[in-house]
């Protein structure tokens, strides 16, 4: 009989011991705030380095932002508080989505001048220019080739960047122009960095969270862009950026400076080196967030940006002549260095 | 889902009203049956929680399927029968606000060998061992670079079950025999897969899934399936009913997931005669 007491003892607990969340918040504006503020607080991956670079601590914003709860408030004011607590984190990764609207922090690049004038871009790229996937190209008069690659989303096959390098080939240099890219897929920017480089280069390191502690990471993992087996890239390069340059264009940028043909123009991109996560809240919106932090090959965080190795920025007096100053100023960095 | 829910009792309740009409044509339910061969299908209630997707319980519905065969071996003189179950489920669940949804799958397969004892004519318990394998996912419809989770176990359990056969008095002295079986399978020891806490699909597809292989042991994996069938003959053919109670979990790196469904169960039994070849003697 003791047997059969242990075996029904062993099944109850086992029925009443189902692994249960420890995220027990009410769908109240306290309960969704708490919630909120605990995701950040347990998976957010810059909580440390933020509060050091920013000012703030985060265990205070939560009774800080409490304080503006009431149980009647609407959804949309409940939105208004929550995003608050969230633009403190200056994460361009950071945001709420709601049926109501998408709660954002986006002073990484509204804050800065945009040094970009799509209009100019087109000019340069005539009318007959290629396109392979998500890349247009053509050759400046001056035998410079001139490439524009506007988000890392559009794919970019191997194929694409074969032919392209090929009908290239006889230019003296090329301006890689990635101006307000906004980021999308790695692969792609690996896949790209490939054609620059004849060496296995350490271009950085990347982590990931390990606990809900703020510091508890995994150990740093070296990132390598390996030489594509395929056609590669052997003469100058100047990649343009500006502040819009986000998340996967920020990790490119990265990765091309550490290449030792390219030249990095334009102003400092707009960072975003949190690899983001879901999660979501009991009133049932989802938020984004970094999760996994990666650095340049010097271990240094590139969260809020990298700078470049020369300052340029889209001159009006140029442009109102329909010359786009940086262009013109990577083909004179090009031409120089024939 | 109340209207598959309300279809399935429908179909109980007939099958069961069958039976009844036909007590003249009742047999009994063959009691250890040299081997067996069952086919059920089930609907029932969902809950999931898997922490590296959301930190919310997603509830809903779940159908699955169970085939199961059993057959007694000639080892230890005809009390070690040989088991081997194949699982499959499909959930849909949402979370308690209805903005996203979980789409699962789950195929499992287990086998194993159990020794039978019967203390009386009418009850056989038995006991043992299976070795099983299990591979699964779950997809949200709205998570952007954390959309979805896989599971993989391979996994050592010890399983435990009982049979009783009895008879049903009915009105007018009519009579129904029946066979009520439990068991319940409880994994002790294995490996499944599972990503760090915050570890993204990049990391992963970078330095491969070998770190990510840990053990499991009821310590970060106290997983049960329980089911409780009950069968009764319809002409030649042996029909079971059932329960089943599935509870899949693990807490392992800081990561929390657990998969629990209660299922109603239908289906049959065949049982079989195994025959020698003459060339066997």
């Amino acid at each position: 009989m003791n047997y059969i007491r242990a075996i029904i003892i062993v099944f109850v607990a086992l029925l009443t011991s189902c692994q249960g969340s420890d995220y027990e918040y009410d769908d109240t504006p306290q309960g969704n705030l708490d919630a909120l503020w605990t995701i950040i607080d347990q998976r957010y991956c810059f909580l440390t380095y933020k509060e050091q670079q920013l000012g703030f601590k985060w265990a205070d914003l939560r009774a800080k932002y409490s304080a503006k709860l009431n149980p009647q408030m609407s959804r949309i004011q409940l939105f208004e508080v929550l995003c608050q607590m969230l633009s403190e984190l200056k994460d361009g990764h950071v945001n709420l989505f709601t049926s109501l609207d998408m709660g954002r922090n986006w002073s990484w690049k509204e804050d800065y001048p945009e040094n970009l004038d799509t209009e100019l871009r087109k000019q340069y790229l005539g009318t007959d220019y290629r396109i392979g996937s998500g890349l247009k190209y053509t050759i400046l008069p001056d035998n410079i080739a001139y490439v524009v690659y506007e988000s890392f989303s559009d794919a970019v096959g191997e194929g694409n960047l074969s032919d392209m390098l090929v009908y290239l080939q006889l230019c003296n240099g090329m301006i890689l122009d990635i101006r307000s890219n906004s980021g999308g897929e790695l692969t792609n920017a690996e896949r790209i960095s490939r054609r620059f480089t004849n060496e296995k280069v350490l271009v950085g390191y990347i982590c990931h969270k390990t606990g809900t502690g703020h510091d508890d990471f995994s150990d740093p993992q070296a990132e390598y862009i390996e030489p594509s087996a395929d056609v590669r890239w052997q003469k100058p390069v100047v990649l343009l950026v500006n502040r819009s340059c986000f998340s996967a264009a920020n990790t490119f940028v990265r990765n091309m400076k550490e290449m030792p043909l390219v030249t990095v123009m334009g102003d400092q991109t707009g960072g975003g080196s949190g690899l983001p996560f879901s999660s979501e809240l009991p009133i049932g919106w989802s938020v984004r967030f970094s999760a996994s932090p990666s650095f340049d090959a010097r271990m240094q965080h590139i969260e809020f940006g990298i700078e470049p190795d020369v300052r340029a920025s889209l001159d009006e007096d140029s442009a109102a002549k329909g010359e786009d100053s940086m262009i013109e100023a990577a083909r004179r960095l090009i031409s120089s260095s024939q | 889902m109340r209207l598959a829910s309300s279809l399935l009792l429908a179909i109980f309740l007939l099958l069961s009203a069958s039976v009844f009409a036909e007590q003249a044509e009742m047999e009994a339910v063959p009691e250890r049956s040299p081997a067996a061969r069952t086919l059920l299908l089930g609907y029932g209630w969902a809950n999931q929680l898997d922490t590296y997707l959301s930190p919310m319980d997603y509830s809903g519905f779940q159908v699955s399927c169970l085939i199961q065969s059993e057959r007694m071996t000639r080892l230890a003189k005809r009390h070690i029968s040989f088991q081997s179950t194949f699982q499959g489920a499909f959930t849909s669940t949402e979370n308690p606000a209805s903005t996203a949804r979980y789409l699962g799958g789950r195929i499992a397969y287990d086998a194993g060998w159990h020794y039978h004892y019967s203390p009386l004519r009418n009850l056989d318990l038995k006991g043992g061992a299976l070795v099983g394998a299990d591979l699964g996912f779950l997809y949200n419809n709205r998570n952007s670079n954390n959309p979805a989770q896989g599971r993989v176990s391979i996994d050592l359990s010890l399983s435990a079950g009982a049979s009783y056969s009895f008879i049903l008095p009915l009105w007018r002295g009519h009579r129904l025999p029946m066979q009520a079986h439990y068991q319940a399978d409880l994994p002790m020891i294995g490996i499944m897969f599972s990503p760090e806490f915050g570890e993204s699909y990049y990391e992963i597809s970078q330095s491969g899934v070998g770190h990510d292989i840990i053990c499991a042991h009821p310590g970060n994996a106290l997983s049960l399936r329980q089911l409780l069938t009950l069968d009764f003959c319809l002409k030649r053919v042996t029909l079971r009913v059932g329960y089943l109670c599935d509870i899949r979990q693990s807490n392992a790196r800081s990561l929390k997931y657990h998969d629990v469904s209660h299922s109603i169960m239908l289906g049959f039994v065949r049982h079989f005669q195994l025959m020698r070849m003459k060339s066997e003697k």
